[in-house]
């Protein structure tokens, strides 16, 4: 089963610690330097089905309670969210090396 | 809180609730963050296309939940779910083959180009009460040179066909002498080959025919090479110049078409001959076209004395080809149709209110696990609406087939359409139906089931509960009978218009008669002297035939497709009439013998005979209504009538019975001339046996042969085939109606029973109560049939008012009856109250017999 891209995105973004939705959605955008950028629906709709799949837990406990608004649910990464991640970045960075074996690289810029 | 925000929190609306409910603030929130931080016109730029990507995403995800869950509720009941598909099915398939027939018809354009801009230019005589007559061709060319309203006029002649020298059997065809304009007009072109040319239409010109598309097909299996070859038509050699599209014998179901020659020095004004029809000019209404028409008619009126009395009436090409009556009896057969729809629907929402209480518990479990009542609604919805739906969808599949079976089936002439189809339209429609359908037999079991109250429900058991829904399912129950009445009311009003129509007095005798057209090429067989001797002779050697009682010709038999036609005749002399009234009557030829062939009785004076000739004094004989509407009681033989457009006088020899020609229920004056005088190019020919008609056509067919083996015998029929085929509408429409009442009876009876039979259930413990306290089993068995008649009278009654209010609609489809005849409607009421008793019977049966200590130790 290979994960669609926003639950990936999510699952990375997550991968070093807890965050709530805006979280999230800013810490893929900093990491693709702006070209990805979760709208609510998709965030919480592939949040919704994460949880539902068991990928992340949302946390009971709020981190940070003092400076951060209670009102936001914080998620977690599950043991089954990385293993199923890390699987799918092994077959993402496996299709990178075929890639550029045939001479298809990215262009850099 | 920023307009923006209010906006987006209005757009969550397009979620799913559930999912709203759980996330809609979390994402309100996130857009407040990003508004902080991004530039506005971004933000709004993302939740745009955000919401286009997810609000469908989520809400499918939740449809095909709930589909899932609908398709397992299905399975669990399969009977039940069976019931309903099948009810469906049937309905949804009755409704749309109906609905295929009326787009046909009603909906569908015309097969020309841009139709609506067709009219027939007809020529109306308000003296005389013609609204609607045929054009002559000296008016035709005058209005044409005249008129500024149309873009072009074309003309249409009727006239019979003998085609041979093609290799073939010789061959006798309907067809159309047609105006070179007429396919420019109608918007439709050759399907090879070429139209005629203008020059055609000139006499002296080459003789040129297209053919008709289905003799291409039948006759020259499509073959191309046909066009520019010569065949013989009506034993000229003729150059077929092209072939003409299936759409031109709309006119008279015509295969053969040859130009429309005009030579004015033959012709005369009063000769009502030819159907004209125009395209108005695109910025011309009907109206500006008829007033225009008005002014030339008024013009020509004054040039021409003789038509003084002439105008132009415009008819929409829908009113040319869609009778009112048709137009009627579709809608009525469509309502029809519908009300069974509903009773089905009715039933249905009956049977699952009834297992919404069996289904109280699941509810309930459903919703103390936090489902809304929204989301109960919604699902329940989408049970209901899959269940159609597959039924439905058999429905689809069961009216395609049905169409070709109508297709197949129903007689020619009876629709003017060549066939009708499953088109886009129709699939829309029984879609649509459909989904209506799931939805309305729905809405009320499932607002029921999901207003179902949770601490009601643990607290108290099902008994007891739920006295609305009791009241709902018998108002369900009244209105099935309702609608069951009014239908089974329109059965009766239209199944005994067909027996009045088979019981009408003809006039004359249709058992042993067999009928066939003849039309000997008019070249070898001038219509006054070798045309009627070929008949005389073809006479006497068919009466020479063992078996032949008697035969005669005539131009046009009762309900046959001959010529006969209408023309003003005026009196001579004393008359019950003012003098100079001009009165249509309808005229055929016959020979000698025609009215004993057909059992017409001669009530005064004398038959016609051979010496009646071109050259002997001019004689009619006249039907009884005629005889009395000229003289009264004045006795009419030796009077004298003349034809309006014809001075010379014609002396009455002989009175006949009165016949009923070309509907079952109407009675027309006619008169008849000798056809020693003078026949027409294509006559009608009957001979009487004594035995089967059918066993005589080979004999027939050889005696014809024997005189003129290259003359086709057409059109064989026997008279009762005629007749029958006359009264083909009144009967589908009796029949259908009759069948969808006999269906909507028993759907409606199942609902009273199911109704009453659910109440029992309901009070078993009510019931044994009273028995225990000494009830006995017939006072129990009156209180039940009391409770379920009460619903049954209610519904009857209502019913019988609403048949009064749409009796009106079906006046003009019933003849011999009264549309509000009291005898029907008491008929039909005490049939359904007797119905529903049975009905209400078994119920009330099984409450008598209900054992009070079970019943009571059950609680």
């Amino acid at each position: 089963m290979s994960l669609p891209l926003p639950v990936l995105h999510i699952l990375v973004a997550l991968a070093d610690g807890d965050r709530h939705g805006y979280a999230i959605m800013q810490e893929v955008a900093a990491r693709t330097d702006g070209a990805v950028r979760l709208g609510p629906g998709t965030l919480y709709g592939s949040i919704k089905r994460m949880l539902h799949d068991g990928l992340i837990e949302e946390l009971d406990e709020r981190p940070d309670s003092d400076e951060d608004d209670v009102r936001r649910r914080y998620y977690r990464i599950t043991p089954r969210g990385r293993t199923l991640a890390r699987e799918e970045i092994g077959r993402l960075a496996a299709l990178v090396r075929h890639a550029r074996a045939a001479g298809l690289t990215p262009k850099t810029g | 809180m920023n307009a923006f925000d209010r906006l987006y929190r209005i757009l969550l609306r397009l979620y799913p609730a559930e999912f709203r409910d759980e996330y809609g603030r979390e994402m309100t929130q996130l857009l407040r963050d990003r508004s902080l931080h991004e530039p506005r016109m971004r933000v709004y730029a993302d939740v745009a296309r955000d919401l286009i990507a997810t609000v469908p995403k989520e809400q499918s995800r939740v449809l095909l939940n709930d589909l899932r869950y609908a398709v397992r509720m299905i399975r669990r009941t399969p009977g039940f779910s069976a019931a309903v598909v099948l009810t469906v099915a049937l309905a949804i398939a009755a409704n749309t083959a109906m609905f295929s027939v009326v787009n046909a018809v009603l909906l569908r354009p015309l097969p020309f180009g841009n139709p609506s801009r067709l009219v027939q230019v007809a020529e109306k005589n308000d003296r005389l009460n013609l609204p609607n007559f045929g054009a002559s061709v000296l008016n035709f060319v005058s209005w044409r040179e005249q008129t500024h309203a149309f873009e072009q006029l074309a003309a249409i002649g009727f006239a019979s066909f003998n085609l041979s020298g093609d290799g073939g059997e010789p061959e006798q065809l309907v067809g159309n002498r047609i105006s070179p304009a007429l396919l420019n007009v109608l918007g439709i072109a050759p399907v090879a080959g070429r139209n005629f040319t203008d020059a055609e239409e000139n006499p002296g010109a080459p003789a040129v025919a297209m053919i008709g598309e289905r003799v291409w097909a039948r006759r020259f299996g499509r073959d191309p090479s046909i066009v520019g070859r010569s065949i013989t038509i009506n034993g000229a050699r003729t150059t077929v110049v092209g072939i003409a599209p299936a759409a031109l014998n709309l006119f008279s179901g015509g295969d053969v078409y040859v130009p429309l020659t005009i030579d004015p020095a033959k012709e005369i004004r009063l000769n009502h001959v030819i159907f004209v029809t125009g395209r108005l000019k695109p910025d011309v209404t009907i109206q500006a076209a008829q007033a225009e028409c008005d002014t030339v008619a008024a013009a020509m009126g004054r040039t021409y004395p003789e038509i003084r009395d002439w105008g132009i009436r415009l008819l929409s090409f829908f009113d040319t080809f869609v009778s009112a009556q048709l137009e009627t009896s579709l809608l009525v057969l469509l309502a029809a149709v519908g009300f069974v729809l509903l009773i089905a629907c009715a039933n249905i929402a009956n049977l699952l209110l009834a297992r919404a209480t069996a289904r109280e518990k699941e509810i309930a479990v459903r919703t103390a696990l936090g489902a809304s009542r929204t989301r109960l609604l919604h699902q329940l919805l989408v049970e209901s609406v899959t269940l159609s739906a597959i039924g439905g969808a058999a429905g689809i599949v069961a009216a395609i087939w049905a169409v070709r079976v109508i297709n197949a089936s129903l007689p020619p002439n009876l629709l003017p359409i060549p066939d009708v189809h499953i088109d886009a339209t129709v699939l829309i429609f029984a879609v649509g139906l459909t989904l209506a359908t799931g939805l309305v037999f729905g809405i009320a079991p499932a607002s029921y089931a999901a207003r179902t109250d949770v601490s009601e429900m643990l607290k108290t058991t099902a008994r007891g509960a739920g006295r609305g829904r009791v009241r709902l399912r018998s108002g369900l129950a009244a209105a099935e009978l309702a609608l069951a009445t009014v239908l089974l009311i329109g059965a009766g009003l239209l199944i005994q218009t067909f027996v009045n129509l088979q019981r009408a007095r003809l006039g004359f005798e249709t058992k042993g008669l067999l009928t066939f057209q003849l039309a000997p090429p008019t070249a070898a067989y001038p219509l006054t002297d070798r045309a009627p001797l070929f008949y005389r002779a073809l006479l006497d050697s068919l009466q020479a035939v063992p078996g032949v009682r008697s035969a005669a010709v005539s131009s046009g038999i009762p309900f046959g497709q001959g010529n006969y036609t209408t023309s003003p005749v005026v009196t001579s002399g004393p008359s019950a009439l003012p003098p100079d009234t001009p009165v249509p009557i309808d005229w055929r030829i016959v020979s000698p013998g025609y009215f004993r062939t057909m059992s017409i009785p001669l009530l005064r004076g004398r038959d016609f005979s051979d010496r009646d000739g071109p050259n002997a004094p001019l004689v009619t004989i006249v039907s009884q209504a005629t005889a009395r509407k000229f003289w009264g009681d004045m006795d009419p033989i030796g009077r004298t009538l003349h034809r309006n457009a014809d001075s010379r006088a014609v002396t009455v020899v002989g009175v006949v019975g009165d016949v009923r020609s070309t509907t079952l229920n109407q009675e027309s004056p006619a008169l008849y001339y000798p056809m020693a005088a003078r026949v027409w190019p294509l006559m009608d020919v009957v001979v009487r046996t004594d035995s089967s008609p059918e066993a005589l056509l080979p004999m027939v067919r050889q005696k014809v042969r024997e005189l003129d083996a290259g003359l086709p015998v057409a059109t064989v029929r026997t008279m009762d085939e005629w007749v029958s085929n006359s009264a083909t509408q009144p009967r589908l429409s009796a029949a259908l109606v009759g069948v969808f009442a006999a269906v909507a009876v028993l759907i409606a009876a199942i609902g009273i029973y199911g109704v009453l039979a659910y109440s029992v259930n309901q009070r078993t413990r009510e019931i044994g109560l009273r028995i225990a306290l000494g009830a006995r089993a017939d006072g129990v068995v009156r209180l039940i049939v009391k409770e379920g008649m009460a619903v049954s009278i209610a519904g009857i009654v209502a019913g019988v008012v609403t048949a009064m209010i749409l009796g009106r609609a079906v006046s003009s489809l019933v003849y011999g009856i009264r549309p509000d005849d009291p005898l029907t409607f008491a008929a039909v009421g005490v049939l359904l109250a007797v119905v529903a008793l049975a009905a209400c019977s078994l119920p009330a049966r099984r409450a008598a017999r209900v054992d009070p200590m079970v019943a009571l130790r059950e609680e």
